[in-house]
């Protein structure tokens, strides 16, 4: 329960909500308590009236007597309904202040969680899932709201009524209280532990659905395999088995679930079932009115409910607090990239003379060096190609020069400056970034294209998708740059999709333009077309390029071979042809590829 | 009422249709959910008789009677009605099983086209989430329904039958509490859709940006993106908020309306009890009967909404299952020992889809070639020439739109499937794995191929190595993060599978992507060991492969152009020539090399 009372600071900041909804609850409820002393009196009052009704029957006042017990009973009638209304439009302004103050609560938090994600590094998204994350932001926000909102609303007014029943019960007869009573406080232990239970089965529940989901999944994925090898039969078993132990799940959260109303039932019942019998023998001793008994009844059914919010309520935050416990382990993470007291806040621009000294890298302590004793420099305006297979490190490398991981050992600096230095906003700034998993936010083609910049023009859009060789296909759209691009970009094809990053990263006119193996979606004529645009850059920034065609580095000023993240060769293209080392195998294979491609 | 689309009645029927083999224990739950009905509104009246008869007389003698009664009908109303909710749930599941494994089963049953066209996604909603959806009417729905409404039966007929004064005014206000229920329920779904919408956006938001964080980070827009959050957050917010006030004003609704039907009973009811005309204790009941009678119209309107979206989970299931795309199996006995070996493509025409103006999309143009039994043959050709397609074909995976393929002389379409693709070995190039341990993904669950029989398989293949180093060994669990298999290690498993199901033929597809020398080395020689003394069908795209077959098959552009072995065509001067140098040239080149 300890994280909830890290949330108090929000029942500070709303306490203009919260102390009136606190209020309206109390009046509500004394509301709803006056209700039943009210058919008390009217109960009582009618073998009065009828008694002296008869007295006076057949005789001149009978008339006037009738209508005056008439109006009498009339009011008692209005008053009830006066009482109801008040309590209804009590318990309106108490939901519309508590429950609305919640709201704004998870808003609050949602808000923060997000900033904050906003801030961690990288290396947080690395090790933590996207669902997981998602989770927190969602259903565990929404835990917690229930424990700020409803929880406090339920429980305020539980408690408002039941010491006000209480008490007015305790006024009439101690004695028949306690027995009414002795039912009720069964009810609030007997819901806590079902919906314990609830809440477990339920959860072993989803787990199922998910295990049975996947086994869909994975079934359908490889029904190439499972047709080819036959295999229908066992999968189908195996289907049929987590069906039945979903059935088996399911049917044990029913036998929980169908506890709910029966537990209601017979606890209100019995206690009912006190009132009529001990009540009958005090009403028949005379130690209290038939009103009485009718009065308890109605008391009875109001407490129902509040008692059983304590044993839900205290569920509720069982689950509140384990959520609260889950949001506030990605609130105290400290993002481990930031600015420090080792940043220079005056420094608002780069050159782009980018240089690597001695850097070695690894992910975490103990795996092997993704990347192992790297030198080089860039001049600001020059270009390095990077080249190697799948995993030799070159987007590491790139990372690196993003700030995205810290080097383990060596120095990185830009213009002379350790990229420490540097403030992270500076650098981001100044990076024109193309990764190599292409990643478009659901929106439209020109604000993906804008994304990195303040206020882009049209005309500066444009300018940037013409270099991107995404012009024509802007064209084509039928709402130019307003089309949207669909979840992820799914409405553009992969290589449309990839010109959109590039021209993302061109707009920003960035002193360092990084493609990571950028045109891998692109024809080679159009692939031509752009780095011909890139070439017309050449001197205005530096850039890093990755790829595996030669044909797209081999005007790099610079290139160097990484192999098992070490740097395996350097040099230019010329230089490295007459090695005659890895590079230039790789120029042969390709160049016979190229051939073998014009063929088909 | 809105005429809604899913409500129909041949609908309904056909959903209720999955509860008629459970119908002897539906009739019991609706005697069950009879008697609970009545048991409810009983207890007012007991107790109305007891504060009449006995309470206000003081006769307390009789009183324990009727307590004795109470108590049993409270007892019997709990007992049945837990046993009526868990009962119907049962009945429920058990179709719901029913249902899901019946849905499962045809999706599995379709022919590789279906798959082709239909996302995993979609048919992984149908059975679940959709199924799900039809398990509220299969399991409470139409039981609870007719419960609720035999409740406001019993209600009525207790109360006309104590007072119909009473019962009339009580009655009268009923109509406000359904009109209120209803102008609740028709906002509020409206609203409830709404926020669902707003929820969707707001998790659509986060997992997009939660996944491209890197992007916001290294392009800077952390302000831009967190106002735009906000923003989402903020409309997330009214949403919700707008559902609070409306159930901020029905709860207060329904009970100011409930008090006002007492307020009138105790006004009608105490008027006319001072002429005599009416007890305390019916009064009292009265009042209750008020309380008791809001349950079931609140449960009936919430029903119904159920009834509706289980109604358009129906329709997509039905529409999956009304929709057989399987291929037509046949009940032939199968060949008593299994097949010889002999393969005969004759004038085979196939295409996958039809063009927009009706005619077929050949992708295989009369291909006929015939392959002796033991022999091993190589398909050469361009990417899209047609080279998978005459595995999947031989597979039968599809059918083929004209000609014959034939197996030992037998068209194909005579086999049993399964025998066929029992007998028929494939190793596919990209290999799928399942969760689950290395001997699960080799033996796929068959129970006859034991543990032992796999270890010898890997032996032979030369994968034993690599597993037995592995954490669990043979009972490593393949998707465990971080010790994941590589390409080359997956291709030896697929390798080692086929060979442990000892099939009469053998289908391959081999992977293009270029393994390290020695993985390349260790397939290399797995290959030789499956092949042999098989009837065998090759995707080529290994010089050695080409180089081993006795036969070779060159496809361009859906047809068979050339025909030999390596040595007849590679000089010919053909279409061959030119794909081995492009092809395999560079092999030989880097063999010469390494040699």
């Amino acid at each position: 329960m300890q994280s909830l009372t890290r949330l108090n600071h929000y029942f500070i900041r709303y306490w203009r909500l919260y102390v009136p909804g606190l209020l309206f609850t109390m009046i509500s409820a004394v509301f709803a308590i006056a209700v039943p002393v009210v058919v008390r009196q009217a109960i009582d009052s009618l073998p009065k009236f009828e008694r002296i009704y008869r007295q006076f029957e057949a005789t001149a006042i009978e008339h006037p007597l009738y209508w005056d017990f008439f109006w009498t009973i009339l009011i008692f009638g209005l008053v009830i309904i006066a009482l109801s209304l008040s309590n209804g439009f009590f318990t309106f302004l108490m939901r519309q202040t508590v429950v609305v103050a919640s709201r704004h609560i998870e808003f609050d938090i949602r808000n923060t969680l997000y900033e904050h994600l906003q801030k961690l590094s990288n290396s947080f998204y690395h090790h933590t899932k996207t669902g997981d994350v998602i989770t927190r932001a969602t259903s565990d926000i929404e835990q917690v709201r229930r424990y700020i909102g409803p929880a406090i609303m339920y429980i305020t007014r539980a408690l408002v009524i039941v010491i006000a029943a209480i008490t007015a019960m305790l006024v009439i007869s101690p004695t028949l209280t306690m027995y009414a009573l002795m039912p009720l406080s069964l009810l609030a232990v007997s819901i806590f532990v079902v919906a314990q239970l609830v809440h477990k089965r339920s959860e072993a529940l989803q787990r199922q659905y998910a295990q049975l989901t996947s086994r869909v999944q994975e079934t359908l994925s490889g029904i190439r395999l499972v047709k080819a090898y036959a295999r229908e039969t066992t999968e189908t078993q195996a289907f049929e088995q987590e069906s039945r132990l979903y059935k088996i799940k399911m049917l044990g959260l029913a036998r929980v679930e169908a506890a709910w109303r029966p537990v209601f039932l017979v606890v209100v019942g019995l206690s009912e079932i006190m009132v009529v019998w001990i009540g009958g023998q005090l009403v028949a001793d005379g130690i209290i009115t038939i009103g009485n008994v009718a009065e308890y009844i109605i008391y009875v059914a109001l407490m129902t409910w509040p008692v059983a919010a304590f044993g839900l309520v205290i569920s509720m935050m069982q689950r509140a607090s384990a959520s609260a416990e889950r949001i506030y382990e990605v609130l105290d993470q400290d993002p481990d990239i930031s600015d420090t007291s080792l940043t220079d806040p005056l420094i608002q621009t780069i050159d782009g003379c980018v240089t690597f000294d001695r850097v070695s890298f690894r992910y975490q302590d103990g795996l092997p060096y993704a990347l192992e004793d790297i030198s080089f420099q860039v001049p600001a305006g020059q270009s390095l190609a990077i080249v190697g297979r799948t995993g030799s490190g070159k987007t590491t490398l790139i990372d690196l020069i993003c700030r995205l991981y810290e080097p383990t050992h060596g120095h990185i600096s830009i213009d002379d400056q350790d990229l420490q230095k540097l403030p992270l906003a500076t650098l981001r700034d100044s990076i024109g970034y193309v990764p190599q998993d292409v990643f478009l936010f659901s929106d439209t083609i020109g604000n993906n294209i804008a994304f990195g910049t303040v206020d882009a023009t049209e005309d500066e859009i444009l300018q940037s998708s013409l270099e991107a060789e995404l012009h024509e296909t802007i064209v084509e759209f039928a709402d130019g740059l307003d089309s949207e691009v669909g979840e992820r970009g799914v409405s553009l094809s992969g290589g449309q999709a990839q010109r959109t990053t590039i021209a993302r990263a061109l707009i920003r006119n960035p002193r360092i333009l990084i493609l990571d193996d950028a045109l891998s979606s692109v024809d080679t004529k159009t692939e031509n077309r752009i780095l011909e645009h890139l070439r017309r850059r050449h001197g205005h920034h530096t850039m890093f390029l990755i790829s595996h065609r030669i044909s797209s580095i081999r005007g790099a000023d610079q290139i160097i071979v990484l192999e098992q993240g070490r740097i395996a060769e350097r040099g230019t293209h010329e230089s490295l042809m007459e090695s005659e080392g890895l590079y230039a195998q790789m120029y042969q294979r390709q160049l016979l590829e190229e051939r073998l491609e014009a063929i088909q | 009422m809105r005429t809604e689309k899913g409500l129909d009645g041949q609908l309904l029927k056909r959903i209720v249709g999955y509860l008629m083999p459970y119908k002897h224990w539906v009739i019991l739950a609706f005697c069950l959910v009879l008697v609970v009905s009545f048991l409810g509104p009983l207890r007012p009246w007991l107790i109305s008789i007891a504060i009449d008869q006995h309470i206000v007389t003081g006769e307390l003698d009789g009183l324990y009677l009727l307590i004795y009664a109470l108590l049993g009908a409270i007892v019997l109303e709990g007992v049945l009605g837990y046993a009526n909710a868990y009962f119907t749930q049962w009945i429920g599941q058990q179709a719901i099983y029913d249902v899901r494994v019946r849905v499962f089963r045809h999706v599995q049953k379709q022919s590789l086209s279906f798959f082709d066209k239909t996302p995993i996604g979609r048919l992984i909603t149908r059975t679940t989430s959709d199924v799900e959806a039809l398990a509220d009417v299969l399991s409470a729905g139409i039981v609870v329904i007719m419960g609720d409404m035999f409740k406001l039966l019993f209600i009525a007929a207790f109360m006309f039958s104590l007072n119909w004064v009473l019962a009339i005014v009580t009655l009268g206000v009923m109509p406000f509490m359904v009109l209120v229920t209803m102008w609740f329920k028709r906002n509020v779904r409206g609203q409830y859709r709404e926020t669902r919408k707003q929820v969707a956006r707001l998790n659509s938001f986060m997992q997009e940006h939660v996944t491209g964080m890197l992007i916001v980070q290294l392009f800077g827009r952390e302000k831009v993106e967190m106002k735009r959050f906000e923003h989402i957050n903020d409309e997330h917010q009214t949403a919700q908020l707008k559902t609070v006030f409306y159930h901020s004003i029905f709860w207060p609704a329904v009970d100011i309306i409930a008090s006002t039907a007492i307020g009138f009973i105790l006004w009608t009811g105490g008027v006319s009890a001072i002429g005599g005309a009416l007890t305390v204790g019916v009064l009292i009941a009265f009042i209750q009967y008020c309380r008791q009678f809001f349950e079931p119209i609140r449960n009936l309107s919430e029903q119904f909404n159920t009834l509706q979206s289980a109604m358009a989970g129906a329709e997509r299931i039905f529409d999956v299952l009304d929709h057989d795309q399987s291929l037509p199996d046949t009940n032939a006995q199968n060949p008593p020992t299994g097949f010889e070996g002999e393969i005969v493509f004759d004038d085979v025409w196939f295409a996958y889809k039809h063009l927009d103006d009706g005619t077929p999309d050949w992708v295989l143009r009369g291909v006929s070639f015939k392959i002796d039994r033991g022999q091993n043959a190589a398909i050469v050709g361009a990417t899209g020439s047609g080279k998978t397609t005459i595995i999947s074909l031989l597979m039968r995976f599809y059918d083929i739109q004209k000609g014959q393929i034939l197996i030992d002389g037998q068209d194909i379409r005579t086999i049993r499937i399964k025998f066929l693709r029992w007998r028929i070995g494939l190793v596919l190039q990209d290999v799928f794995l399942f969760s689950g341990s290395v001997y699960r993904n080799i033996a796929l669950d068959n129970p006859d191929i034991s543990l032992e029989q796999v270890k010898q398989a890997a032996q032979a293949i030369g994968a034993h190595q690599f597993i037995e180093r592995l954490p669990g060994q043979y009972h490593h669990d393949v998707r465990e993060r971080g010790l994941s298999l590589s390409q080359g290690q997956r291709q030896l498993l697929s390798f080692v599978r086929v060979l442990a199901y000892d099939p009469d033929i053998l289908v391959l597809d081999e992977a293009t992507s270029s393994i390290d020398t020695e993985t390349e080395h260790m397939i290399q020689h797995a290959l030789e060991r499956v092949l042999q003394g098989r009837t065998s069908l090759v995707v080529a795209h290994r010089l050695s492969t080409i180089r081993h077959a006795d036969q070779i098959l060159v496809l361009h552009k859906g047809v068979l152009r050339e025909q030999g072995t390596h040595d007849d065509l590679v000089d010919s001067g053909g279409l061959y020539q030119t794909l081995y140098e492009l092809q395999y040239r560079e092999q030989q080149l880097m063999m010469d090399r390494t040699e």
